[in-house]
């Protein structure tokens, strides 16, 4: 794994805005940033990242399965007990689920940890799947490139066979929601639905905030339409508590993420995980916080934190770091594994999952070993490296 | 290769997103797919334009139905008994789907329709997905898929249940104008 500079290709902010990514700068501060990309070995992304999201995935679901059985469990991740029946029943009906994304600090030695797993509302998907794809397609074609470059990146084609795949299971009319002022997200919601409508699933953009409720407690579109399936881009523990919310067990609705993600968006799973494969090499020692002093090489995260706020960082030698935000309630600690430094930047890996499948993956660098949401999208390859240069 | 082989983008970046908002005067389009000019009347109260509507998806299943060269090759597609044999203005025979229902789109305003609709032919496969020509009504969208040779198909709904709505805003208020995404 190396961080390499690279010539910008000249014409890239006409192709984003070609393509309808309106957010590559986000307050005038620089969201994509190819003037670097990491550069991978076929086998760091095998053994390193492939594998061993598909079988923290796996271990995941399982989790899913003991959670739901288990009200100590359900009381301890804070998910609200009037949901705990509706819950388990999408698990029981193994409800379809899209995609997910793991997040992992990673050098290239050693094993890959994970942070978190974002398995409700994951972002950054449009720039993984699609721009970083046609950034390594126009590098390869200008020569930036060495010959036979790669990309673990076949996100997009597992979208829309995933979706394809569960299209027999959607009710209709299926419509994509997502907060109506985010730019990043009604970008993602849009690129969601291109894939749907290449997989054969006709669906239309709902605004999150202009879903209605009917007097029967039934959610309804802009034109009075019964939603039969509503892809939202919002956290499922935002909904339990917002006034919209109490109607979601008994209104028929099928979501996407499905009800039993919210097990697992919540960082709660990552004690559970511990507990249950305590010494796994991919896992972090974690416990559920008693809201002490932090010690050295500790992290604190609440449970439901997004974009890395609100997030307390002990280091081994005794640096600190913390992030504001506006989030509270109960918290985990987890230990501290800071993420490493190239050229000064502190990249995160996010493995995405679609379907069930390890399918690719997406950069993020910050300035700081806290990744927020200003931290830059950068571009990766798989390139192999020539002996004679390793030796030299 | 660990990336995908192709990745294209269908509707994303030709128009910019639309988003429709509540506003003031209520403009909207109402959609619809019926089976007969009876369910559409139902549907509408608008006995005229439903006539029209389906005179017109008719007329146009001539042209714009998937094409096949042979009947069993439709009927693999939609079903037995569900395809009949046609001819194009040259006089080539070829056989597509019969149409089972039509679309209807109109303009809205403040509750009422205004002038004028689309319509299209619309054609239920074996699975039971309804689909149309991506010509005609909500054309501009471009194809889909291919439902036959030459004609592009976009998939359609059948109606929604509809309710009335009482309220709305219940969802997002967590959310400020930041995003939810993570």
């Amino acid at each position: 794994m190396r961080r390499v500079a690279c010539a910008e290709r000249p014409d890239w902010r006409a192709k984003a805005a070609g393509c309808g990514f309106g957010f590559h700068t986000i307050d005038d501060a620089p969201y994509w940033d190819e003037s670097a990309y990491y550069a991978f070995s076929l086998r760091e992304i095998e053994r390193d990242i492939e594998a061993p999201t598909e079988e923290l995935h796996a271990m995941a679901l399982d989790m899913v399965e003991r959670v739901v059985a288990n009200e100590a469990w359900l009381r301890r991740l804070a998910i609200p007990e009037p949901y705990w029946d509706w819950i388990a029943a999408s698990w029981r009906e193994r409800q379809p689920h899209l995609y997910g994304r793991l997040d992992f600090a990673y050098d290239g030695t050693g094993p890959a940890k994970l942070y978190e797993l974002n398995y409700d509302t994951p972002t950054s998907l449009f720039e993984a799947a699609f721009f970083q794809w046609q950034w390594l397609e126009d590098q390869l074609a200008r020569n930036a490139l060495p010959a036979g470059a790669d990309q673990f990146n076949s996100i997009q084609e597992s979208l829309v066979e995933a979706f394809g795949s569960i299209a027999r299971s959607i009710a209709r009319p299926f419509r994509l929601a997502a907060v109506r002022a985010s730019s990043e997200d009604q970008g993602t919601v849009a690129y969601l639905r291109d894939c749907a409508l290449q997989a054969g699933i006709d669906c239309e953009l709902l605004a999150m905030e202009d879903i209605g409720i009917s007097a029967d407690g039934r959610y309804t579109d802009l034109d009075d339409g019964v939603i039969g399936c509503l892809f939202k881009l919002y956290p499922l523990e935002d909904m339990f508590r917002e006034s919209f919310g109490q109607h979601l067990p008994r209104s028929g609705l099928q979501l996407i993420e499905p009800p039993w993600k919210a097990i697992l968006s919540n960082k709660g799973i990552l004690p559970l995980l511990w507990e249950t494969h305590t010494g796994h090499p991919n896992l972090l020692p974690a416990v559920f916080d008693d809201g002490g002093e932090l010690p050295r090489g500790w992290t604190r995260k609440p449970l439901h934190s997004r974009e890395g706020a609100n997030i307390a960082m002990h280091l081994a030698n005794g640096q600190q770091f913390a992030s504001d935000g506006p989030y509270d309630g109960p918290c985990i600690r987890q230990a501290s594994h800071p993420l490493p430094a190239f050229d000064g930047r502190y990249p995160l890996i996010g493995s995405w999952v679609v379907g069930d499948r390890a399918c690719g993956m997406g950069l993020r660098e910050d300035a700081t070993p806290i990744t927020k949401d200003s931290a830059c999208f950068v571009p990766h390859a798989i390139v192999e490296e020539a002996r004679g240069v390793l030796m030299a | 290769m660990k990336r995908s082989r192709t990745a294209a983008l269908l509707l994303m970046g030709t128009a910019p997103i639309l988003l429709t908002a509540c506003n003031s005067d209520r403009e909207a389009s109402r959609q619809g797919l019926y089976t007969s000019v009876e369910a559409c009347v139902a549907a509408t109260n608008d006995s005229a334009t439903c006539k029209q509507a389906f005179a017109k998806a008719q007329q146009d299943a001539v042209a714009t139905a998937p094409r096949y060269t042979s009947r069993a090759e439709c009927e693999a597609k939609y079903g037995a008994q569900q395809c009949v044999e046609r001819n194009d203005n040259a006089q080539h025979s070829f056989f597509g789907p019969m149409m089972t229902g039509f679309f209807l789109s109109q303009m809205m305003r403040n509750g009422a329709a205004m002038n004028g609709f689309n319509s299209a032919p619309a054609f239920r496969d074996n699975r039971g997905d309804w689909q149309r020509p991506a010509t005609g009504a909500g054309a501009g969208t471009g194809g889909v898929y291919r439902g036959g040779a030459g004609t592009a198909m976009v998939p359609v709904s059948a109606t929604p249940d509809r309710a009335v709505t009482v309220s709305r805003g219940g969802f997002g208020e967590s959310s400020g104008s930041r995003g939810a995404g993570s």
